[in-house]
């Protein structure tokens, strides 16, 4: 069945998005991208239930409701990594603030030389 | 002693406020430098710190260890006539003298870093718990980048360098994570690298405070996550 290689195509594309992620720009089109078609695929959806049905026929699953979840899922994957990903870089440059903050206030010891210790 | 006044010990800490004091005071005896890294601590850790005469970098929130530690050899690098860096615990874990071996073999075969193991052979492991050495050789064993190196001990914390990998040490993982990607920086930059059998301390105080297994879950994590990111 048709929807059963989407779906597997789905999930690898999920993997890859999530183990490689360099070019942080073009991730953020594409999501720009995938909203804007979800966008004008909720509008038909909504306007001819029919077509939807018949999309989900012809990749081979029962019903437009059903391929509507499996659709949902498959977005949620995406959002879950993409957010994820963006804390990761949100956490890297936060601890660069962190550390220009720590950097400037640091304190040097009173006295210059170390005690003359008794060891 | 000015013997060291090149080497600059960096010790990250973190609610450490009961040893911390001690443990910079005893290191003084040898190392005039030290840098601690207090990383948001809620307790009197700074003052502590003050107090024993060592430099102060204050994170103003908790970021992890391997921030602590990135942000203590930005320091100790910026200070003038640095040229070697240690990672150093606060917990009272690692011995001066074993910072000295490290030192003196650094020097001598021109390397770039010397890191500890508790696990070279022929060493006596008795003391170690059980499940930590488990589960230590467990990690060793499954990162092929690790035995590549010819590394035993992944997650030792003291490790001495020179001012190369000082220069283009670049942590990017704050928590834990980050003593693979140590192993990981050798392995890109071609760090000359030796291992230098240690003695860990592993006093009641550290155990209850050291890291817990179930801690290794998000290394692991950290670690599969790094391999896809690029430099």
């Amino acid at each position: 069945m048709l929807i059963k290689i989407l779906l597997i195509l789905a999930v690898v594309l999920l993997i890859l998005l999530f183990l490689r992620h360099h070019g942080k720009s073009n991730t953020a089109a594409g999501v720009k991208i995938g909203f804007a078609v979800f966008m004008v695929f909720g509008v038909v959806a909504v306007l001819l239930p029919n077509a939807v049905s018949e999309v989900a026929n012809f990749v081979g699953v029962g019903r437009g409701t059903d391929l509507l979840l499996y659709g949902l899922v498959v977005a949620f994957g995406f959002a879950t990594i993409n957010t994820f990903l963006r804390f990761k870089e949100l956490e890297l440059r936060y601890a660069k603030l962190v550390r220009a903050v720590a950097l400037q206030n640091s304190t040097v010891p009173e006295e210059k030389a170390p005690e003359p210790s008794d060891a | 002693m000015a013997e060291w006044s090149d080497v600059w010990l960096v010790v990250p800490v973190y609610n450490e406020a009961q040893v911390i004091g001690d443990v910079v005071r005893h290191a003084r005896q040898t190392f005039p430098n030290i840098v601690c890294v207090d990383d948001g601590s809620a307790d009197a850790s700074a003052e502590r710190i003050h107090e024993a005469g060592a430099h102060l970098v204050r994170h103003p929130v908790n970021l992890g260890q391997g921030a602590a530690i990135q942000t203590g050899v930005s320091y100790a690098k910026s200070r003038p006539g640095a040229k070697y860096f240690v990672t150093f615990d606060a917990d009272g874990q690692h011995q001066v003298d074993d910072v000295v071996r490290m030192l003196k073999r650094l020097q001598a075969e021109e390397l770039d870093i010397v890191v500890g193991t508790r696990f070279l052979a022929g060493a006596d492991t008795s003391h170690i718990p059980w499940i930590k050495r488990l589960v230590l050789k467990t990690v060793v064993m499954l990162s092929p980048r690790t035995r590549r190196l010819g590394l035993t001990d992944a997650h030792n914390g003291l490790r001495v360098f020179n001012r190369t990998v000082a220069d283009t040490l670049n942590i990017t993982i704050n928590g834990m994570g980050h003593a693979s990607e140590f192993v990981e920086l050798i392995d890109h930059h071609h760090w000359k690298v030796a291992e230098e059998s240690v003695t860990i301390l592993y006093t009641e105080y550290s155990m209850a405070k050291g890291q817990s297994l179930i801690n290794g879950v998000n290394i692991v994590f950290d670690s599969v996550m790094r391999t896809g990111s690029r430099r």
